[in-house]
């Protein structure tokens, strides 16, 4: 299934949450703010929970087709 | 770091007990396991009024985030989906009733209390000091070093009661070094904590030495940093900024690490299987120590301050009301977990409130796994056979707003 991410720069606080549950799809810039790797080497379900365990619900994962 | 012989293990042994001086106010005489009741309250409804601890049935006063405001509503939510909102919603849920006021000293005028673009301002100086990819200078700097020196002082006793002896010890250690104290004042400063300006002179020659020549340290994190405030202009922290800054840092850092690092070796070494599991397959260290702060999070509440009348899944809660945030009952939640009071460590890794959530969710939780991981990896590394004490007390989690071990006896060898 295709998925795509995108990070709201002004919600996120750098609190490195995703990057506990999806190392292989976020890190941080310079500023400590998240950003997307690509190609992620997550699966689906990990790339989720690090959507649903943003603190402040910086990410927005958006899956397409089945 | 060279010697920690200059640490006095019964001092330790007196700051690092839950049941007497300031670790008491927060219900440390309550020793009931208080999962049952918060689950009861949990399954009748997401939001009761009144205080957790009363709520829990605990009789006396307790003092925490939030208490006591004798003058406000308190209302206590239980349920993961109330909790997830009140964290997520900080406008509504402010985390102070007076945000940010300078008139304040200590944590009362800390980023702890602060809200919306001036917490993010703060916060946003030291994130960089605390993210995923600054573990490994935290665990170079000061932690690796720490757990060692702390082993290498019983690892020849064939016993020990790592509570005091290692649990208490490390996360002290670990944020006074990076603020460059010397370890014969890491426990001036742990039992200076209830006077800030006691904190402040401990701190003040450090802050002026790193504004000379800084170091490879937080401190001098503190004294470079820059902010740009709402006209533009380019400010470097004040004094009183750093001092506030430290003293919150060195208040969380140096408390619920070790309470969290007590409840995870004894909940393990209550299950002597398991930790055989983990001494052989090391990648569960990892899913042990977040299944640890899931099931038993030290600190099982924190409060948020309603800004104006709210209806709360069917509760009125008037403007000025303390909510409180049960973690400790979210995390147990079956909407997420199943069989949620069991301690699982091949459960499917899911977010937990352990280390709360929303704008001011926990800045040193990567470093408190961090210490957590080192110890754990340590002792299965150089303690062959560890097990509990058959001749003592099996280890006892207390405490209502502050839950941590009683003794950890153990043995090896």
């Amino acid at each position: 299934m295709a998925w795509s991410v995108t990070v709201d720069r002004d919600r996120c606080i750098g609190s490195g949450m995703c990057i506990v549950y999806a190392p292989g799809t976020f890190a941080h810039d310079a500023e400590a703010k998240a950003v997307v790797l690509d190609p992620s080497t997550d699966d689906l379900a990990a790339v989720r929970t690090a959507v649903e365990g943003c603190p402040t619900g910086a990410l927005q994962l958006t899956e397409e087709g089945e | 770091m060279t010697d920690l012989k200059a640490l006095d293990r019964d001092r330790i042994r007196t700051l690092f007990d839950l049941r007497t001086g300031s670790n008491a106010w927060s219900g440390g005489d309550f020793i009931d396991d208080p999962h049952p009741i918060w689950r009861r309250l949990r399954e009748r409804a997401p939001v009761h009024e009144g205080t957790l601890h009363r709520l829990t049935g605990y009789p006396g006063e307790a003092l925490f985030h939030g208490l006591p405001y004798p003058e406000s509503p308190h209302f206590t939510v239980f349920s993961l989906e109330a909790c997830e909102g009140i964290y997520r919603d900080p406008e509504l849920f402010a985390s102070s009733p007076n945000a940010g006021d300078p008139r304040h000293s200590g944590v009362e005028s800390s980023m702890l209390m602060m809200g919306g673009a001036e917490h993010r301002r703060y916060r946003g100086l030291v994130q960089p000091s605390f993210v995923p990819s600054k573990v490994r200078w935290w665990m170079t700097n000061w932690i690796e070093e720490t757990v060692q020196l702390l082993i290498d002082g019983f690892v020849d006793d064939g016993r020990a009661e790592l509570n005091v002896d290692l649990c208490a010890a490390i996360p002290v250690l670990t944020i006074t070094g990076s603020f460059g104290v010397p370890v014969e004042q890491a426990l001036d400063i742990r039992e200076a904590l209830r006077d800030p300006q006691q904190v402040e002179a401990l701190i003040a020659p450090i802050v002026a030495a790193r504004r000379e020549a800084p170091e490879d340290d937080l401190i001098s994190v503190l004294v470079e940093a820059e902010y740009v405030d709402d006209d533009g202009v380019t400010h470097r922290l004040t004094d009183a900024e750093i001092h506030t800054f430290a003293y919150l840092l060195l208040a969380a850092g140096s408390g619920t690490t070790w309470k969290q690092m007590g409840i995870t070796l004894a909940t393990l070494l209550n299950r002597p299987e398991l930790l055989a599991r983990i001494r052989d397959d090391r990648d569960l260290v990892r899913a042990a120590i977040e299944e640890s702060t899931r099931w038993e999070p030290t600190d099982p509440m924190f409060s948020r301050w309603v800004t104006r009348d709210v209806d709360l899944h069917g509760v009125h809660v008037p403007k000025g009301s303390v909510v409180h945030i049960a973690i400790g009952a979210a995390n147990r939640d079956p909407a997420r977990w199943d069989d949620p009071d069991d301690f699982d460590v091949d459960r499917p890794l899911k977010p937990s409130l352990a280390f709360g959530s929303g704008p001011h969710v926990c800045l040193g939780m990567h470093v408190a796994r961090a210490e957590m991981t080192t110890a754990l990896n340590a002792l299965l590394d150089r303690l062959p056979n560890l097990r509990l004490d058959p001749d003592a007390e099996p280890p006892q989690v207390i405490g209502l707003y502050e839950r941590g071990a009683m003794d950890i006896p153990v043995m090896w060898g």
